[in-house]
């Protein structure tokens, strides 16, 4: 076999960039995985995700047994508080600088893996008029999976379990005025998904969910939307929601039931902002520093020539993963961390012949 | 539910029917319109969004976030989004009433995800309406021609357009009397000409202008509409001639600035009149004033017992970003009490006067429950103010209006923020200067 003693170098510690590790490991090729945070785990480490889309399994359990996976992996060095800050080479030999701290030192790699990821959509910016940050009880789906993993879901006004919580879709997504004209693509699953948790913990709660479309992908469909509907009593209204008023102590809903083709003005505790995913800084800055192409919402072009190949970058030998490139899922993410560790090891053992 | 409401659109009676011996003449032989929609359609959509300016139409994926927002929604059954529902299910929107209704007050297209560009789609609907020989609404037709008649919607004579000018009290310069350069040439429009009390809104700002001893002059009888609203209700040509003529008879004369009255004029100056060749410094009144305020708030030395609440114009705020001005000018007045509105600034609600509202508020209102100007002194009386604060002419004959007939006369005053000032000025006293 073909060998290239140099690691791929992995940029990012989330599930994407730790399922590229593994697998590049898996393939008998060294990995090398550099994440800027202190610790391994990525957003839903970071952000305090309570369960996971994929079997309602707890997120800290199985993000960490993937971290545990890569760490106990001898092929697999992991070098966290450490950020990318040159790169010149290529496809067999990219010489990187690296920083850790104050120290900088040098590292050869074979390929790259760019695993860098999403950031939630801020609904302070832009034409946003939901009053996120003027209104305590209004809140993103990140703050409610951080509630939800605590299970404390409350109204931050008064520390009181809501009655009636209201679930915006689209918030930052679908947008030709704020510039994300992109569909975000998990928001839907997700709000579905805290709909059943919030039910699970607050069974006395009514929850409604206010969407322009229901994109519940492929069995999304069964495993949250219809479960939330059917035996959650999930209240799902057509009809998207324009502005937030405060009502004494409470906040009006105001927004169209676009079936019925009436006004609606609904009093709730609690208002979730399902916010939508944008390219993370540390996409923005990796794009940069590779010399990536990117699409004009930030997000690392992929494609290839052939447009068929979801982790092809616009620089030989660089590959990119999941939400880095483009608004994705678990399985999006899982999925095309795999074909890049397969083509970063196979492009890496082809280089070591003209080596 | 009202049980005094009843949908009488699509709804057919028979004023005499005996069927097999039995009389149901009137309601008891109801029938309701087509409930089945036969089919989908884009034509009617490209018939609209082929229109320059009007490509939007077709954008619209019917998300409804313009619904609740569209100020003549809240009083009637129309919402921008559903223009396009209609135009798919084989309604035109040239033939059809809601293309009269939109005020193009830009709440709609404040929220959009799509832009979906209603200030665009109707002038070019409107005018496309009018060039194909379809009826418009009678009593806009007779503002238009008054305006193509007499430069002014009102039909009133043109000398007369400075007749006020002799009551102001205080020298108002008339350029093509004067012969002089001015550094502020103020376009006073056609209300504050024209209508009672826009002259005492006109009275008290020249009195203010006057006071802080600003070089100003007034065309007179030279000025005509700046046509904005024509231009909106669909009548370009005649807009395009107004300007064409304005631009000319500003020509003539030296000035710096321009200082506007109107909102509606201050947005065709801005946005338009450069297409036609005129460029201008143009502001609106309550800008120069609030930059005048170091100066100004000496003056303001009379104790005004008024619990107030204001009115951002549509043309004024979301179509021209001013929201701070009117403000810092009310809370400079002596003793005044500050209330907001539910709805204002950037989701201030529409007077109705916009885009041609002005003169159809009769073709109007058969099709809604309220007039805008009701259903907004409503939301201004719920305040607790006594004073509704306005600064754009349009307004106060409308909520005038609409005090009386929502019942609140004695209750609710509207006065121009011109008139506040130059009363804690002492310019002028509580009552109109003219009353």
């Amino acid at each position: 076999m073909l060998q290239n003693g140099h690691p791929v170098l992995i940029i990012g510690g989330g599930p994407g960039g730790l399922e590229a590790a593994r697998t590049v490991a898996s393939l008998g090729q060294p990995a090398l995985l550099v994440e800027r945070r202190n610790r391994l785990g990525g957003t839903p480490d970071a952000e305090h995700y309570a369960k996971l889309t994929h079997g309602f399994r707890d997120a800290e359990e199985a993000i960490g047994e993937l971290v545990a996976a890569v760490t106990s992996d001898p092929l697999v060095e992991v070098l966290t508080g450490t950020e990318v800050v040159a790169c010149d080479g290529e496809a067999g030999a990219f010489h990187v600088t690296l920083r850790r701290g104050q120290e900088t030192h040098e590292r050869v790699a074979s390929t790259i893996i760019v695993a860098t990821g999403f950031q939630h959509f801020d609904p302070g910016r832009e034409t946003q008029m939901y009053n996120y940050y003027s209104f305590p009880d209004v809140v993103t789906l990140g703050d409610m999976e951080a509630m939800l993993k605590t299970h404390q879901v409350v109204r931050p006004s008064n520390g009181q379990p809501p009655e009636r919580v209201a679930f915006i879709q689209c918030v930052g997504s679908r947008d030709r005025q704020i510039g994300n004209e992109f569909c975000s693509k998990v928001c839907c699953g997700i709000a579905s998904k805290q709909a059943i948790e919030i039910k699970q913990q607050l069974p006395h709660a009514r929850v409604f969910i206010f969407y322009i479309d229901m994109r519940m992908y492929g069995y999304w469909e069964n495993e949250l939307y219809w479960p939330a509907q059917e035996q959650y009593k999930v209240n799902y209204v057509k009809g998207i929601v324009s502005e937030i008023l405060p009502k004494g102590d409470k906040l009006l809903i105001r927004g169209e039931d676009t079936t019925m083709g009436r006004p609606m003005e609904v009093t709730v505790d609690l208002v979730v902002l399902s916010v939508g995913m944008e390219p993370s800084s540390g996409t923005r800055k990796v794009a940069k520093l590779l010399g990536l192409a990117q699409n004009k919402y930030g997000y690392i072009e992929a494609g290839g020539p052939s447009g068929l190949d979801p982790v092809a970058t616009s620089r030989p030998g660089v590959f990119v993963v999941g939400a880095a490139a483009r608004p994705a899922d678990l399985d999006d993410t899982f999925a095309t961390a795999g074909l890049a560790a397969a083509r970063a090891v196979a492009t890496a053992r082809r280089a070591a012949v003209s080596v | 539910m009202d049980s005094s409401l009843r949908k009488v659109q699509d709804v057919w009676e028979q004023d005499t029917a005996i069927v097999e011996g039995v009389d149901i003449s009137g309601p008891w032989n109801r029938m309701f319109g087509q409930r089945v929609i036969w089919d989908y359609t884009p034509e009617l959509i490209d018939e609209i969004a082929s229109l320059p300016g009007a490509e939007s139409f077709a954008w619209c994926y019917q998300c409804g976030k313009c619904v609740p927002v569209c100020p003549v929604d809240v009083v009637g059954d129309y919402g921008p989004r559903k223009l396009y529902r209609k135009a798919q299910t084989g309604i035109s929107l040239l033939d059809s009433p809601d293309l009269w209704l939109c005020t193009t007050c830009m709440n709609c297209l404040r929220v959009c995800p799509k832009q979906v560009d209603m200030v665009q789609i109707m002038p070019a609907a409107r005018e496309q309406a009018l060039l194909s020989g379809r009826p418009l609404p009678a009593e806009l037709q007779e503002a238009l021609e008054n305006t193509a008649r007499y430069g002014n919607p009102l039909g009133q004579p043109p000398r007369k357009r400075e007749a006020w000018v002799k009551d102001a009290g205080v020298p108002v310069p008339i350029l093509h009397q004067i012969q002089r350069p001015v550094e502020w040439l103020w376009w006073v429009e056609c209300y504050p000409s024209y209508h009672p009390r826009g002259i005492d809104a006109s009275i008290a700002l020249a009195r203010i202008f006057h006071a802080l001893g600003l070089d100003f002059g007034i065309l007179g009888r030279e000025e005509k509409c700046a046509g904005d609203s024509q231009r909106l209700a669909g009548e370009r040509g005649l807009f395009e001639m107004l300007a064409e003529e304005n631009i000319r008879t500003l020509s003539k004369y030296e000035f710096h600035h321009i200082v506007v009255t109107d909102p509606h004029a201050l947005n065709a100056f801005r946005k338009q009149y450069p297409k036609y060749g005129g460029q201008y410094d143009v502001w609106h009144y309550t800008t120069l004033l609030a930059r005048e305020l170091p100066r100004l708030r000496p003056l303001l030395t009379r104790q005004l017992p008024y619990r107030l609440t204001f009115h951002d114009p549509c043309y004024l705020g979301r179509h021209n970003g001013e929201y701070d001005a009117p403000r810092q000018l009310i809370e400079a007045l002596p003793g005044v009490e500050f209330t907001e509105m539910p709805r204002c600034r950037q989701n201030s609600y529409c007077c109705g006067g916009g885009g041609g509202g002005m003169w159809l508020d009769s073709f109007a209102a058969g099709r809604q429950r309220r007039r805008l100007s009701e259903e907004r002194v409503l939301e201004a009386v719920a305040t607790g103010a006594d004073t509704l604060v306005i600064c754009c002419p349009y307004e106060v004959s409308r909520f005038e209006d609409a005090v009386k007939s929502t019942g609140h006369e004695g209750r609710l005053r509207v006065r121009d923020i011109a008139e506040l000032l130059a009363e804690a000025m002492g310019l002028i006293g509580e009552e109109p200067a003219k009353a």
